[in-house]
């Protein structure tokens, strides 16, 4: 079989608009991606997306139905419950948020104007005026005074609370500015602000029923775990958009079923498929495939505070025995980009090229377990089907293993109640990350001492002063230097083994137009809602 | 014989009703011993500990379990079925119409599967050793050998991606006519007719077999009675009893087993829902779909037990 | 000659007689037993090694039986897999059946309260979903084959409780258990001499079924955790993992799927047509 999409990121993506606007053919962009070293077969599933999403201008009208993987009587409208990407769909279509990612990871402004500070500790954010909620309310600093403050409140069960404990000060200083006060510097705030948990809800909402927001479509139906309906805003700020007469949301939890519905015609988009469909979407006309790279991981964790993480030796020859060009071929089916053992992805602008993975070496593996005294000892390692292909991993993990004498058992246990647990409790275990936009979130949440999620137990002094360095600094040259270097040590010192960055890959059906990868996530960034629309 | 069958229907509810407490009770019991609760399950990869514990109080779910649970008991005597954990919605509102899916589905399977079940089982007792009963035997085993999901997507592959004749998903509420309905309803009910109805095929077989070499069935083949008359009138009213108790086994599946059917064809149903009220430990849901289910199997076991017992004259 | 008794030719063979469906499917049976027994001698890869660069390859040579969704051998995998499919199913189904025969029995004949309460106990257990019971399993007692093979038994012994109950209530009714009672006979005897032989033929039918249903659940408890860890696997789980290979018709799927069916069809195919004595009152 032949690979028809390797080594293929959103760069490529843009370069091939590029050159298509500048006016290249078909053949000369060809060219460009062999030179540019990209495997290529016939490039018509591929290519033939960019040359569209370049030519073609939007239409009205229309209805889309997508499904997801997801659902349950869980599912919520509230943004500072969501949970997973049905959630967060659902949530952009009905919600504005203050600022937002676009495709190449630069923040840019959705329902704030501006955001000014001296000393990245005081903020003041000017509001875009004229907004309306969906009930015909104006957008006020009220608004947003409230959707912040909430996060804040235990009996709320937000997701981002601790996130969102660095805000200790909320002023609605006029109708249409709001100064937010940190407890500590962090040049950061406006990308944290386009996480989706931070969507603008009306002042003193307690019923999120309704879904009552500032977004492009209005709520028709809400049955959770069930599907959800949402219809055009016709009053939508962004004038012109969107383009969808209605949009219904389901999740099918099946792999296959949800490529079969595509395949019948059922749904219009089937988000993130398994990679073993792509041979079978590729031979049908009529749909396309749409891959990111986000920075989603599935990482190994072994706590280095527990045996047998207390023995360095081990950690490291652990790093040794992971394949992760195995791993890659054969549990992601190529769908993913090597990781070096540190969570930055290289969607990220911080991330560290230089870095690079250890490589697999048996022997290497072995001589370091000797070291450690731990060959032929039986180590248990904890999957779970909640961590994305993790036991697939554990299995390749330990076929390597066996080779070299190292008895490592793998214990599949349910995705039921694993994250409570397993999950930073097992002396080794598999977790799962999602993308998170910059990486002071991501190396507040995972690898500072005090961080909740510290899933190797990483403690550092020195880390922990680089990482308030870069979060109050506004000098992005220096920035990028201390991240690259926090990169480093995250990726010797640490036990969490990152073999690669997952990617995702939705599959749609040729006449739905407009989609374009975001490092967010799938989906757009599960924003996709009111940037597409349907060929007549 | 009336007030004799009254009697008869009026003890076994009662019997019925004692077994649903019991029920009740095992099924809260087995839900307390599995760890984590709502709060942190809800919380999921953002559970901190204060975070779980602010959670936790703001959904009353401080209060001792079995506190929280003779509570529901007590608001179910009021007919209410309480409020669930994870979305704030009564409860009978979130199994309304996702219940009437499901006993449509079960009704439309019932309808056409036991009537071919029961043909099938008597014809090849009555032709037993016979190509038609080897063919029977070995299409039936072989239909259920197949697992459920393999079946499903098997049917959605050739019905729905390749011949287009079937919708993948069985999207109830988008159903305007009748042809719709029929449509939509094929695969799931072909799946589940495959699967429950080897187990009706069988017993029925073995039950037919065993009373048609007893020797009062010979005396009346020597009376001279033809074939069918034997069967209906002398065989079948004494293998009622097992027969009807199959039939009621594999109704019960219908209900609450048919979680894979209802992923697959993205069906409503209530089995699912039941599903998820176990991985949110959402007390009220799980108790009011665990009432459900018990509910529909001691509905189907009681009828079955008195038609057995009405089918034997030495029993009444 | 009796209408109930249009059966195939038998031949005779010890004082036996048997058929030839009977003995291949015996035959059968025999196979993926020594099959399971011999696995870890005759598998040409280790199960859990990756030996393909493809996914759902085809057969070929070295290759016998194609590979799965991650590129190892299925035929390794097929041949282990038949030690926990005919093993633990068989285990559970015994266990399951001799318990729910034995006091079906027992309840048919004691009648009053033993006969009401272990029925309603049963019926009772028989409402719990078995996810959840398999979930509760897991989190109280953990994993590990014994705990999986008992967790099968538990779950289908009211159905063949009830199922036996049934036909053993019929056979109560009749004169000649009347008869026996008079005479003072034991419970046990009533149960082993005259209830059972009447009813082995039916209670053999749902064996055969209740093979059936635990081999397919097997799989879905060892997806659960209980029992089965990777990269071991039952037949039930190698169809699981590998339907993704479905439209691609890849052998990965199917050849377990047959596998599975093949087992199960012999199974039932043998209990039709088990050797009897030539003297047996119904021959």
């Amino acid at each position: 079989m032949t690979d028809k999409i390797t080594n293929w990121t959103s760069a490529d993506d843009a370069m091939v608009e590029n050159a298509i606007r500048r006016g290249a053919s078909r053949r000369e962009l060809l060219k460009l991606l062999l030179a540019g070293g990209a495997a290529v077969a016939a490039g018509g599933v591929v290519l033939g997306r960019a040359t569209q999403a370049v030519a073609a201008t939007p239409v009205s009208g229309g209805t889309f139905k997508a499904a997801g993987w997801s659902s349950s009587t869980a599912d919520t409208l509230d943004p500072a419950k969501a949970s997973l990407s049905t959630d967060y769909v659902r949530c952009c279509s009905l919600y504005n948020r203050l600022t937002f990612l676009d495709k190449d990871g630069v923040t840019q402004m959705e329902l704030a104007e501006s955001f000014d500070s001296k000393d990245a500790k005081t903020w003041t954010v000017k509001l875009r005026k004229g907004v309306t909620f969906h009930d015909g309310k104006d957008l006020t600093a009220d608004d947003v005074v409230f959707s912040m403050k909430r996060h804040l409140d235990p009996a709320v069960g937000s997701k981002v609370a601790k996130i969102a404990a660095q805000m200790t000060g909320f002023k609605a200083v006029d109708k249409s500015t709001v100064e937010i006060t940190l407890a500590d510097p962090n040049a950061d705030l406006p990308t944290i602000l386009a996480l989706h948990h931070f969507m603008i809800v009306q002042n003193g909402t307690t019923d999120f029923s309704k879904g009552i927001g500032t977004g492009a479509f209005v709520l028709q139906t809400f049955e959770p775990g069930v599907r959800s309906v949402v219809t055009k805003n016709k009053n939508y700020w962004k004038s012109g958009k969107p383009y969808l007469d209605s949009f219904e949301f389901i999740a099918i939890s099946d792999d296959s079923a949800r490529v079969n519905a595509l395949l019948s015609g059922d749904v219009n988009f089937a988000a993130s498929i398994n990679p073993r469909a792509m041979k079978l979407l590729e031979s049908q006309q009529g749909f396309e495939l749409s891959k990111t790279t986000a920075g989603n991981y599935t990482d190994l964790n072994i706590r280095l505070d527990m045996d047998p993480g207390k023995k360095a030796d081990f950690v490291t020859g652990m790093k040794y025995l992971v394949n992760r060009e195995q791993i890659i071929k054969s549990a992601l089916r190529g769908l993913g980009e090597i990781g070096n053992d540190q969570p930055v992805s290289p969607a990220n602008i911080f991330h560290n090229a230089d870095l690079k993975p250890k490589a697999f070496d048996p022997d290497k593996a072995k001589f370091h377990f000797q070291k450690a005294g731990l060959i032929g000892q039986s180590i248990p390692v904890v999957a779970s089907d909640a961590a994305t292909s993790s036991i697939d991993m554990a299995v390749i993990i330990q076929a390597a293993g066996a080779d070299i004498g190292m008895k490592l058992d793998v214990q599949r246990v349910p995705s039921d109640g694993y994250w409570d647990n397993y999950w930073l409790k097992a002396p080794i275990h598999f977790g799962n990350i999602n993308p998170r936009p910059t990486p002071d979130i991501l190396f507040s949440l995972l690898y500072a001492s005090n961080a909740p999620w510290n899933e190797s137990q990483y403690k550092s002094a020195k880390f922990d002063k680089l990482l308030v360095e870069a979060r109050g600094s506004l000098d992005q040259a220096k920035r990028k230097e201390i991240y690259g270097q926090m990169q480093t040590m995250v990726s010797e010192e640490a036990g969490t083994i990152i073999p690669a960055y997952i990617s995702n890959v939705d599959a749609l059906s040729s006449k739905v137009k407009g989609l374009e990868a975001n490092p967010l996530g799938g989906m757009m960034g599960y924003a996709m809602a009111e940037y597409l629309w349907l060929e007549a | 014989m009336k007030s004799g069958v009254l009697n008869l229907v009026v003890k076994r509810l009662g019997i019925a009703v004692i077994t649903l407490l019991i029920v009740l009770f095992a099924v809260f019991f087995a839900t307390s011993m599995l760890p984590g609760d709502t709060a942190s399950i809800l919380l999921g990869q953002a559970a901190t500990p204060e975070a779980v514990a602010g959670l936790r109080e703001a959904m009353h779910l401080n209060d001792p379990a079995i506190l929280r649970f003779l509570r529901w008991l007590l608001g179910l005597l009021h007919g209410d079925l309480g409020t669930s954990y994870a979305n704030q919605m009564p409860v009978a509102a979130l199994i309304g119409r996702r219940l009437v899916n499901t006993m449509e589905l079960a009704a439309i399977t019932t309808l056409i599967s036991v009537p071919l079940a029961l043909t099938l089982g008597i014809t090849a007792a009555m032709l037993r050793g016979s190509l038609y009963d080897r063919t029977v035997t070995v299409l039936s085993i072989g239909v259920i050998s197949v697992p459920e999901f393999m079946v499903a997507t098997l049917a959605v592959l050739l019905f729905a991606v390749y011949l287009k004749w079937l919708p993948a998903l069985s999207s109830v509420n988008e159903a305007h006519s009748l042809t719709d309905l029929v449509r939509i309803y094929a695969m799931p009910v072909i799946t589940l007719t495959f699967v429950i109805s080897a187990q009706m095929i069988r017993m029925t077989r073995a039950a037919v077999i065993e009373t048609l070499s007893t020797p009062y069935v010979e005396m009346a083949l020597l009376k001279g009675a033809s074939r069918s008359r034997m069967v209906l009138r002398h065989a079948l009213p004494n293998a009622l009893g097992p027969i009807v108790n199959a039939v009621a086994l594999s109704l019960s599946y219908l209900v609450g087993g048919v979680i894979i059917v209802e992923t697959i064809f993205n069906y409503p149903g209530i089995a699912k829902l039941m599903v998820d009220a176990v991985a949110t430990r959402d007390l009220p849901l799980i108790q009011s779909c665990a009432m459900i289910f018990c509910l529909g199997y001691l509905l189907l076991i009681t009828a079955a037990d008195i038609v057995a017992i009405m089918s034997n004259p030495r029993l009444r | 000659m009796t209408m109930a008794r249009t059966v195939a030719t038998r031949r005779s063979f010890l004082g036996h007689s048997y058929n030839l469906v009977g003995v291949v499917a015996a035959l059968v049976i025999l196979a993926w037993t020594l099959v399971a027994i011999f696995a870890p001698y005759i598998i040409p890869h280790p199960i859990g090694d990756i030996v393909d660069d493809d996914y759902f390859g085809q057969m070929r040579q070295g290759l016998w039986l194609g590979s799965d969704y991650l590129g190892r051998d299925m035929l390794s995998r097929v041949l282990m897999g038949a030690r926990y499919t005919v093993g633990i199913s068989l285990a559970a189904v015994s266990i399951a059946c001799f318990l729910g025969v034995v006091l079906g029995m027992l309840a048919a004949v004691t009648g009053g309260w033993f006969d009401t309460c272990l029925s309603r106990f049963l019926d009772a257990m028989n409402s719990i979903p078995s996810k959840l019971f398999g979930l509760v399993v897991v989190a109280a007692v953990g994993s590990s084959i014994p705990v999986l093979i008992l967790t099968l038994a538990v779950i289908y012994t009211p159905g063949a409780y009830r199922f036996a109950r049934a036909l053993a209530v019929n056979i109560n009714t009749m004169d000649f258990m009347t008869v026996a009672r008079v005479r003072g006979e034991s419970t046990a005897y009533l149960i082993g001499s005259e209830i059972l032989p009447n009813i082995i033929r039916p209670v053999l039918a749902d064996f055969g079924l209740r093979f059936v249903f635990i081999v397919l659940l097997l799989s879905g408890l060892s997806f659960l955790g209980l029992g089965l860890q990777p990269p071991l696997a039952d037949w039930g789980a190698l169809v699981r993992e590998n339907i993704g290979g479905l439209p691609f018709a890849a052998p990965a799927v199917i050849v377990p799927s047959l596998a599975i069916a093949s087992l199960t069809i012999s199974v039932n195919l043998l209990i039709d047509n088990l050797p009897q004595k030539i003297r047996d009152r119904d021959a």
